[in-house]
């Protein structure tokens, strides 16, 4: 007799707290996949069951209800995750018990676990692309800005190593709060407008984002000439802000909105349909969760469970029509194929965009000297 | 504000992880599969050996060496080497069997059983920079003992010359150089043929002693 009984998967991500708008959207990506498989018939008939706990943006918090989904809910699969300091306290819990957890953010790299899947962009798939871009584009010397924990400390190592590689030089690097308000942004903006640097490079993350644009703007400093350049300033960043305060800055990111083709506009219909409204918006992290979550079904297919030992190996050198492109998990590191983009945003709060990888780049989350000549050849000027 | 972090350029001995050669000795098991699979996710150049060679077939920059019970016997004496090869221990057992083993064969480093893919780079770069300060610092000590013993030669020979001959302190310098600039050798050596020619002439001067 087949199995009809649901599939209980758990799934964490932030509505409370300072990265909640980007982990809302994360949230949004997964129950989309989740209702588009259900909607098809489930996993061989099953529906697929999501298992939700808020976990503030609390480190600690994500560890307990992380083992709280193993133990109380018996789920073998984890959605989940934003801040790296998060992913690290989820991490020792999906070890212990061997679940798997599936991670869909860009970070800093350098992790690697056989309990991990991570479809979000490593330094290689992102750093770089942005480094040349705003290097050749409008000049090497850069201010760095970000917010205080682990991910801007190593994403901005990787920025100035990329930049001295271009004879450029750092010329201030100021970090705030997680949270921090518009008057902690004010003196930086003062600072970055006595030094003139060529560019910006933000690493601050969640809702404080829209408070260094703001800051910028308010100070009369002008995107042509001084753009801030970005890894986490996504659609989601901006529509909180307004169009008009990121108009003319830079994000490198695999996936935007405004991507035009046919597999983002038939999943960005399913989304409007979803939420009943044409008024939508979706970014990087949004894009990873909705993908892995069919990668996950797609695996459970083949293999009829979600135990990892099953899962794995139908998982690892899967593919999938993502609206990016066509992704891959790859088998040695655990990470995603992806495909590095550069936009600028623009009037309507969507990115133009400017730089474009036809093919997907491998992940490298342990590569420590990056290189800029080798991605070039790779990725394609479109107007700008 | 938050204070800014200290931020660093990236560390030389992170730079040539991709260079690295790097030797595994270990049973292909699946802690020998599990390390081999980390170092190359870090990017070394990887070659693994078992049961461990006696010589180095390729000069490794690093080996990690299995000191198991059926290894801890062996005679690897590429392990006694100029400290060259960076070591690191793989361990499955803490006893002090194992331990003195780790000890005796030189490791710098240790990697503990079950492999855990989270800290191989750590102890990697850790081992690897404290094998490059021993170097250093034996290399150090070679030079300076070398010259505290050439001082010590040197002030022999002055102090010789100076009862034997009668004159100054620097007076016996300038002639112990003149001779070694002559002869077009080393101070040190024209030193110690004056210690030696002082030792014979001593011996040859005093009276047998008699049976």
């Amino acid at each position: 007799m087949a199995n009809h009984d649901p599939i209980r998967v758990g799934v964490l991500f932030s509505k409370t707290g300072v990265t909640a708008l980007i982990e809302q959207s994360q949230l949004s990506g997964t129950m989309l996949a989740i209702s588009e498989i259900n909607s098809a018939g489930g996993i061989d008939g099953r529906e697929v069951v999501p298992v939700y706990y808020d976990p503030q943006s609390n480190p600690a918090l994500h560890s307990v209800l992380a083992e709280r989904l193993v133990l109380t809910d018996k789920v073998n699969v984890i959605f989940g995750c934003y801040m790296s300091s998060t992913r690290k306290t989820v991490l020792p819990v999906v070890e212990k018990w061997n679940r798997l957890l599936f991670y869909p953010t860009l970070y800093e790299g350098f992790e690697f676990s056989n309990n991990v899947i991570y479809t979000g962009a490593a330094p290689n798939q992102n750093s770089v692309q942005l480094a040349d871009f705003m290097t050749t584009n409008f000049g090497s010397r850069m201010y760095i800005v970000g917010s205080n924990y682990i991910y801007p400390y190593e994403s901005n190592r990787t920025m100035t190593e990329l930049v001295l590689q271009r004879n450029g030089e750092k010329v201030g690097e100021r970090y705030v709060a997680l949270g921090a308000t518009q008057e902690e942004f004010d003196p930086i903006i003062a600072d970055i407008k006595k030094k003139k640097p060529s560019f910006i490079f933000s690493t601050v993350v969640g809702n404080s984002t829209q408070y260094l644009y703001k800051a910028y703007a308010e100070a009369g400093l002008n995107a042509k000439e001084m753009p801030i350049a970005s890894l986490t300033t996504s659609e989601a960043e901006i529509r909180e802000m307004g169009a008009e305060l990121a108009a003319g800055h830079y994000t490198a990111a695999p996936y935007f909105q405004s991507l035009d083709n046919e597999v983002n506009a038939a999943v960005l219909a399913s989304y409007r349909k979803l939420l009943g409204t044409d008024d939508v918006t979706t970014n990087m992290c949004w894009e990873a969760a909705y993908f892995q979550v069919h990668l996950y079904a797609n695996a459970f297919r083949a293999s009829g469970s979600d135990e990892i030992e099953a899962l794995l190996p139908h998982l690892l050198g899967s593919e999938f029509l993502a609206p990016q492109g066509r992704v891959r998990i790859d088998p040695t590191t655990h990470h995603t194929c992806l495909y590095p983009r550069v936009g600028r945003a623009n009037a309507k709060g969507q990115f133009t965009i400017v730089r474009e990888a036809k093919r997907a780049v491998h992940p490298d989350p342990y590569l420590v000297t990056y290189s800029l000549g080798d991605w070039t050849a790779r990725i394609d000027a479109l107007d700008v | 504000m938050v204070r800014p972090h200290r931020i660093r350029t990236t560390p030389e001995l992170l730079k040539d992880l991709r260079t690295l050669r790097v030797g595994v000795f270990c049973p292909r098991d699946h802690n020998g599969e599990e390390l081999i699979r980390q170092l190359q996710r870090i990017g070394c150049q990887v070659q693994a050996f078992w049961p461990p060679p006696s010589e180095l077939s390729e000069p490794f920059e690093v080996v990690f060496l299995a000191v198991k019970p059926e290894t801890i016997n062996l005679d690897l004496p590429w392990t006694k080497g100029d400290g060259g090869t960076t070591l690191l221990a793989v361990v499955n057992y803490e006893n002090p069997t194992i331990v003195d083993a780790v000890l005796c064969f030189g490791a710098t480093g240790v990697v503990a059983e079950p492999i855990r893919s989270f800290g191989v780079l750590s102890s990697l770069i850790l081992a690897r920079r404290l094998t490059a300060q021993l170097r250093q610092q034996k290399r150090r000590i070679e030079k300076l003992e070398s010259k505290l013993l050439s001082a010590r030669q040197i002030s022999e020979a002055k102090a010789i010359l100076m009862s034997s001959k009668g004159v100054s302190e620097h007076e016996a310098y300038a002639i112990i150089r003149e001779q070694a600039m002559t002869k077009r050798v080393a101070i040190e050596d024209i030193a110690t043929a004056i210690i030696n020619a002082n030792e014979i002439l001593t011996a040859v001067g005093k009276p047998r002693t008699t049976a």
